[in-house]
């Protein structure tokens, strides 16, 4: 910690939160909110002369509320910084501070919140993780029996900078307990709450049964565990240490905790599933080994960033097993807890090979992006012809359109993203997009839909989400029927109107429109776009007479690899149901009606050479527009 | 470019067993060679390995490919890895298209194998589809602000902000509490060594 304060290269801002985050790999701008302290750093010496004075008592949340700090004050006496703040939200501005600082004059009632940019190349999260709250397991009694604290608790109690000096007491009457039971997996491996394994639990626990008995030598300890885990090195040796010591490990999640009224002890009823047998144990103090979770804000820091999140909540890494650090917005990395319950050496070692990573990008003058941006037509711009439009300017979520009235819209390379959404707006095709043009897309459907295309999902894909949540349900070998194919582009909105009907016209039997959901959007509002043309479409398609089912709008993650899968085993279900005259029929009765629509795309001489119906490719053989 | 110029390359990827378990990328090579454009296809154990890279390289160079699809894995895997080997061999990086018949297709449907063969073409004859109206593009080069953020001031955070300063980097840690320290700064004693957390 006083390494960071005193690094002549780190800057600590400290009191400080993220409002937001723009621009890309190599060049983000990062507004940070930097709340008041209503105290002069320059000045505050930190020596503590202040808080005394204050008659304002409010909960310390560094001490989990256990003990009271000052109106004005520092989280701890090992604070980095060492300045100390007004809460402001409790001060009855008695100015007593103000006067035992005296001519030091570090106190500023006067200070504002500050909102400051920073240009930044690259980007590490480190936002870490939040303790399960077990109040919502009544069994346990938490915030019911004094005598029942979590593991937190513990840990300020026992220690030495903490509000009893370490001196252990328990809650009901301070008196030194002569037994302890810990129980583990609270609110996690539970699928009432989490599924997944908080990781560094079974250790801590381990930990703080060891600390006791050296302690207090004679206290029984006793750990219920559903299976203690020692994955890395020396973690067995120091289990085993434990068990030498002579602290109990009871193979059993306890199904009841109650008190004795007159003691304030507790009872926990168990099954020793080793011995097959219930059981049930009288002490003095339970300590609750509650899991990590995500933190509360992780959605809002998610969105800022466009990361995504995996099934439990915390932030989601690009791959699993090559690329553990990099999150899916690139020159964005991830460390510690915030991407996964984590102990402390596997959270340095993450902030280490995130560090690594960001340095990577800066470690020259300049880096390469994907050249897929958009591009106007000039010819065919509307704008230019004197026709009040501005479609795209609405649609791009970077300001990086303008258009005046009498000149063709104007797209600015340098702030375009390339999702694609302006492109697909534009009801004149005026606007293209590299590497994802109307032909490629098309040129894809024509092959997608040569044989057979009424047994066909034809699946639209974003990039960064669901095509994401697509490879996610093959990594886990999640099985679904093979009718869908898919057609990837950056953002769900590039899916032109056009693409549906189209796919239609050639006769497809279901189109997916998928992307991810809206927090998560990777350009900001793309999915917004999207999602707003999506039900215009759906309504759309349905006077064309396709019956509704067949079109379907989701919105999947690239974790959600399991609700990709059932998306198309749903489709697919619904297609096989669906009479295969039916779809023809529907098909046939729309063609006309689409090909009117999509007349204006044989302007274009590559989308005429791919409109145009040939015996081998086009089920039919009519000539569009004919 | 008409399409009587192009002159594509298909290369299918066995991928060990991981595609070849399911499907015969032989017999997805057979019907590439069918599509319009395509004037070779082959196959190799693992495509991106050197072995693999090099018959890319060298069917380019025989054949005058001037476009490549690789069947194989998901974009998010592979693609700089082709995009580099075909640039390496003179041709324009997005000239390459990955067709996703792994993740996407014999992952997912291993217990259909014949349906997944047919997938397995399609999405072939998809990325040949793409590739023949692809425009050649020159990636953009931004410039780097050489100052690195550190979000969140906890054990992970400052040892990241640590090594990032140490490399001379201006590196921002910023903290939402008034002190940094995070969860480890609550710890008494820590695992497995029992030293003090602060």
């Amino acid at each position: 910690m006083v390494d960071a304060a005193r690094h002549p290269k780190v800057e600590i801002l400290a009191y400080s939160e993220v409002e937001r985050v723009d621009g890309y790999i190599g060049n983000f701008r990062v507004g940070i909110n930097r709340k008041p302290w209503y105290v002069i750093h320059d000045r505050c010496t930190g020596c503590g002369d202040c808080a005394p004075v204050c008659p304002i008592e409010i909960p310390n949340s560094f001490e989990i509320g256990i003990a009271p700090r000052k109106a004005i004050d520092v989280p701890h006496g090992q604070a980095v910084p060492l300045k100390y703040a007004i809460d402001m939200d409790h001060c009855i501005q008695c100015y007593k501070c103000v006067t035992a600082c005296g001519s030091r004059a570090a106190i500023d009632f006067s200070q504002q919140a500050e909102y400051v940019e920073l240009d930044v190349g690259s980007i590490v999260v480190a936002t870490g993780f939040d303790s399960f709250d077990p109040t919502v397991i009544p069994e346990y009694g938490y915030g019911v029996y004094p005598n029942v604290i979590t593991a937190m608790e513990l840990e300020r109690l026992d220690n030495s900078a903490g509000p009893t000096a370490g001196r252990l007491i328990r809650p009901s009457d301070g008196r030194e307990p002569r037994s302890m039971a810990i129980v583990q997996c609270v609110g996690s491996r539970d699928r009432r709450f989490n599924e997944y394994c908080s990781g560094f639990c079974c250790m801590y626990a381990i930990k703080n049964a060891i600390l006791m008995k050296q302690m207090i030598p004679s206290m029984e300890i006793t750990i219920f565990y559903m299976d203690i885990r020692t994955p890395a090195k020396g973690y067995e040796e120091f289990y085993n240490r434990a068990r030498e010591m002579g602290i109990r490990f009871i193979h059993g999640r306890p199904s009841q905790i109650t008190q004795d009224p007159a003691t304030g002890n507790l009872f926990v009823e168990a099954e020793d599933q080793e011995l097959s047998q219930v059981l049930e144990l009288e002490t003095e103090l339970v300590v609750l080994s509650s899991a990590a979770i995500p933190r509360a804000d992780a959605g809002d820091v998610s969105s800022k960033l466009t990361l995504s999140r995996s099934p439990g909540g915390f932030f989601m890494e690009y791959h699993p097993k090559l690329r553990p650090v990099d999150s899916p917005t690139d020159g964005v990395f991830l460390a510690g807890a915030a991407q996964g319950p984590k102990d402390i050496p596997a959270s340095v070692a993450q902030g280490s090979a995130a560090a690594s990573r960001a340095a990577r990008v800066l470690s020259s003058d300049t880096w390469e992006i994907e050249p897929i941006i958009a591009r106007v037509d000039e010819n065919v711009c509307v704008s230019a012809k004197g026709t009040k439009c501005g479609l795209c300017v609405s649609a791009c979520p970077y300001t990086a359109i303008s258009c005046v009235t009498g000149e063709p819209a104007m797209i600015t390379s340098a702030k375009c993203h390339g999702c694609g959404g302006c492109v697909a707006e534009c009801p004149h095709s005026a606007i293209s997009q590299d590497h994802f043009t109307d032909a490629q897309i098309v040129a894809q459907l024509r092959a997608i839909l040569a044989d057979k295309p009424e047994e066909k999902i034809v699946a639209f894909m974003c990039h960064w989400c669901s095509y994401g949540g697509a490879d996610m349900a093959g990594t886990s070998h999640f099985e679904y029927p093979a009718d869908s194919r898919g057609i990837r582009v950056m953002c769900s909105a590039r899916m032109d109107q056009d693409f549906v009907l189209e796919a239609y016209r050639r006769g497809a039997g279901m189109v997916l429109l998928s992307g991810c959901h809206p927090q998560d959007c990777h350009y900001i509002t793309g999915q917004r776009v999207a999602a707003k043309r999506f039900d215009r479409l759906l309504q759309a398609v349905e006077r064309l007479g396709i019956s509704p089912e067949r079109t379907r709008v989701e919105w999947i993650s690239a974790s959600e690899g399991d609700k990709y899968a059932r998306v198309i085993t749903e489709m697919s279900e619904t297609l096989k149901r669906l009479p295969r005259e039916q779809i023809l029929a529907e098909n046939r009765g729309a063609r006309e009606a689409i090909e009117r629509r999509l007349r204006r795309w044989k302007a274009s001489p590559q989308m005429a050479e791919l409109m145009a119906s040939t015996a081998g490719d086009l089920p039919g053989g009519e000539e569009l527009g004919s | 470019m008409t399409r009587e110029e192009l002159r594509i390359g298909v290369f299918v990827c066995s991928c060990g067993s991981n595609i070849a378990s399911v499907i015969d990328p032989a017999e997805v090579a057979a019907y590439a060679r069918t599509l319009p454009g395509v004037v070779t296809a082959r196959t190799n154990l693992y495509m991106c390995g050197d072995p693999g890279q090099n018959a890319i390289k060298d069917e380019i160079a025989a054949f005058k490919l001037n476009r490549v699809v690789v069947a194989a894995c998901s974009v998010r895997m592979h693609e700089p890895t082709f995009r580099n080997c075909v640039a390496e061999a003179g041709l324009n990086p997005f000239f390459m298209e990955l067709a996703n018949i792994r993740e996407q297709d014999t992952w997912v449907h291993a217990h259909e194998p014949e349906r997944a063969l047919l997938k397995a073409k399609e999405i072939v004859a998809a990325a040949v589809a793409k590739v023949s109206y692809v425009a050649p593009l020159t990636p953009l080069t931004v410039p780097v602000t050489k100052a690195a953020m550190v979000i969140g001031g906890g054990v992970a955070g400052i040892s990241a902000a640590l090594d990032l300063g140490d490399m001379g980097i201006t590196t921002y840690l910023v903290e939402k509490e008034q002190s940094i320290g995070g969860t480890m700064a609550q710890l008494n004693k820590t695992f497995p060594t029992m030293d003090c957390s602060i």
